[in-house]
């Protein structure tokens, strides 16, 4: 394993361009290990990104290093130590699952007796038993999903990149997907990037998060900056809500309203006292007294006023 | 996702990293030919995929059987099926080998979608081409030596002194390898390169056997037609045409007064150059194709 501090991609005026759009336009990009999340509209450059690190595809300009490796010059090696989990079906209908994966496993350079061993491990650790002996055209699209994951984890590759991993699968498949992604990069420590149009999947499982629009990097912070706590207090109340909302005002504290809850700017610890005593004074039932946290979406939404402090 | 994740952690004995070798992209190419060339045997693969490999295969010996029976039966020097005319009387067998195996090998990846995991591992697109394309070789050897050298040593041992005729007939082996690999090289390149443009698997089987068959034919009828130096031209444009003045020329052969190609009356080396030409440039759109095509 590489040190902790060094980047495990960097990227310098990475450009695609097609005849008729740029899809990726100067891209400058330093990533540590991790989980990291990708996320951008549809056509935003997330997989020409993540093909070009893979050398699926030859930038138009610019150079990228992954793993310390030149993409250009270095692929075969670099690529035995990423793995590759596409978005659009890939697997062969006609062999089983241990059969294909042991085969990934040797064109990732594994020997063959590695390769069969690793095989069976690795479809234990994704979820997939006794169906791993049958031909993969009756697999279920949850089936094939854990598949596709196990062909991109076999080789125990230091940096796995993930397309839309949870792609057509039911909300129950796609909590167990997103349990083994946190679980591979927690427990076998591998960095991890991951594409997503689903900004509540990046939310819990990335720690690091990297926006693209239209082939522009838009920001790339960690999790914690952009979901840190904020100034506001939420709070419900059992009782009378407006009599709450005016002895709150009367002494001096401004009250807004959202749905069930009041919300309140925190300016100091005070405050949390005179809200106490107020609930105490109306004899009310205190449901919920929280500071609220940043929610990703919201970084999403345009907001008019508030110039985005992250956004650089 | 349904199946009990709770079943599984008994078995959970926690990850375990590899830290044993990685052989890289020599290990990843040879794993790739011979998991192609199990696939132009169906080793690994269906009951049909097996017989149709294997019944060709058994075909292509019959001409072979026939002489060896016929020189137990009469011990004179009777040579029915000469070495330099086995590959003429094979050649639908070849083409129609080629056109089942070739699309499986070529196609399959494209109509699984499957090369993006290939391309994104220990190798480069050429060299996915090139494992392909020898394994494609390797399985037509197969279809062309292994007649050839069963008759020499039958031959050889119907006669009442086999180290003679083993003295008078050695030559035939190195014309038989030469013109083997040439033909096979040949035969595969046109298969593949069609092959590799489409993932349908009908198209790429017509398109084979046009290539050859339908070629052949049409060479073979334009050359009667055609002014003499017209007929050559397209004699050097059918693959066939080719390989069989390639393979009389290796074999320092005389040509049938009557045949096409002592009418043609080009220099045998014109063959072998011209076939070694063909199969490059269809190797070259074996190569383009896997370089171009989307991953």
């Amino acid at each position: 394993m590489t040190a902790a501090d060094v980047a495990i991609i960097r990227t310098t005026g990475l450009t695609k361009r097609y005849p008729r759009v740029t899809a990726l336009d100067s891209l400058d990009l330093q990533l540590e290990p991790g989980v990291i999340g990708l996320v951008g509209a549809n056509g935003a450059g997330k997989s020409t990104l993540i093909k070009i690190l893979l050398g699926l595809l030859p930038p138009t300009a610019g150079s990228a290093e992954v793993l310390g490796f030149d993409i250009a010059t270095q692929g075969p090696e670099l690529r035995q130590f990423v793995g590759y989990m596409p978005e659009h079906d890939c697997l062969p209908t006609d062999v089983s699952a241990t059969e294909f994966v042991a085969h990934m496993a040797q064109i990732s350079g594994l020997p063959r007796g590695a390769a069969r061993e690793r095989t069976a491990e690795t479809l234990r650790h994704v979820g997939l038993f006794e169906e791993r002996y049958r031909e993969m055209r009756g697999y279920s699209t949850g089936m094939k999903q854990r598949v596709k994951l196990a062909q991109a984890l076999v080789h125990d590759p230091r940096l796995m990149l993930l397309d839309e991993p949870t792609n057509g699968l039911d909300p129950g498949g796609r909590e167990e997907m997103l349990r083994l992604i946190r679980r591979i990069h927690a427990e076998f420590g591998m960095a991890i990037i991951l594409s997503s149009h689903l900004l509540t999947e990046i939310e819990r499982v990335c720690d690091h998060l990297v926006e693209i629009e239209g082939g522009r990097l838009v920001r790339s912070s960690p999790m914690t900056a952009l979901t840190a706590p904020t100034r506001v207090l939420q709070i419900e109340v059992d009782g009378d809500r407006d009599r709450f909302a005016e002895r709150l005002a009367a002494r001096g504290i401004a009250v807004t309203r959202s749905g069930r809850n009041l919300l309140v700017e925190k300016e100091d610890d005070a405050m949390l006292d005179i809200i106490r005593d107020v609930v105490v004074e109306l004899d009310l039932g205190l449901v919920k007294l929280e500071q609220s946290r940043r929610r990703l979406e919201e970084l999403f939404q345009p907001e008019p006023d508030a110039k985005d402090p992250v956004r650089g | 996702m349904a199946d009990a994740p709770g079943a599984g952690s008994i078995y959970d004995l926690g990850y375990r990293h590899y830290d044993g070798v990685r052989l890289g992209r020599r290990h990843a190419i040879w794993t790739l030919y011979v998991h192609s060339l199990r696939n132009v045997f169906g080793v690994g693969r269906s009951f049909w995929a097996k017989a149709a490999a294997f019944g060709i295969l058994a075909i292509t010996l019959i001409p072979a059987v026939v002489q060896l029976g016929i020189a137990t039966i009469a011990p004179q020097d009777i040579d029915i099926v000469a070495p330099e005319d086995y590959y003429g009387i094979i050649e639908p067998l070849l083409a129609v080998f080629c056109a089942i195996v070739a699309p499986e090998l070529a196609g399959r990846d494209q109509r699984t979608h499957t090369l993006p995991l290939y391309f994104s591992r220990a190798l480069l697109r050429d060299d996915y081409a090139f494992a392909k394309f020898f394994a494609l070789v390797t399985g037509m050897l197969t279809l062309t030596v292994v007649p050839q050298l069963l008759m020499f040593t039958g031959n050889a041992a119907a006669t009442d002194n086999a180290f003679d005729y083993f003295r008078d007939n050695w030559q035939d082996i190195p014309a038989v390898l030469a013109s083997a690999i040439l033909l096979s090289g040949l035969v595969s390149a046109v298969g593949l390169a069609i092959a590799s443009q489409t993932p349908r698997r009908a198209y790429s089987t017509v398109g084979i056997l046009a290539a050859f068959l339908l070629v052949s034919a049409i060479a073979g009828s334009v050359f009667e037609a055609a002014e003499r130096d017209t007929g050559r031209v397209i004699v050097l444009l059918s693959p066939f045409h080719l390989a069989r003045g390639t393979t009389l020329w290796v074999f320092g052969a005389d040509l049938d007064p009557g045949s096409q190609f002592a009418r043609a009356d080009l220099p045998g080396a014109a063959y072998g150059l011209a076939m070694v030409s063909f199969t490059l440039v269809m190797l070259v759109l074996l190569l383009r194709r896997y370089r171009g095509l989307a991953a």
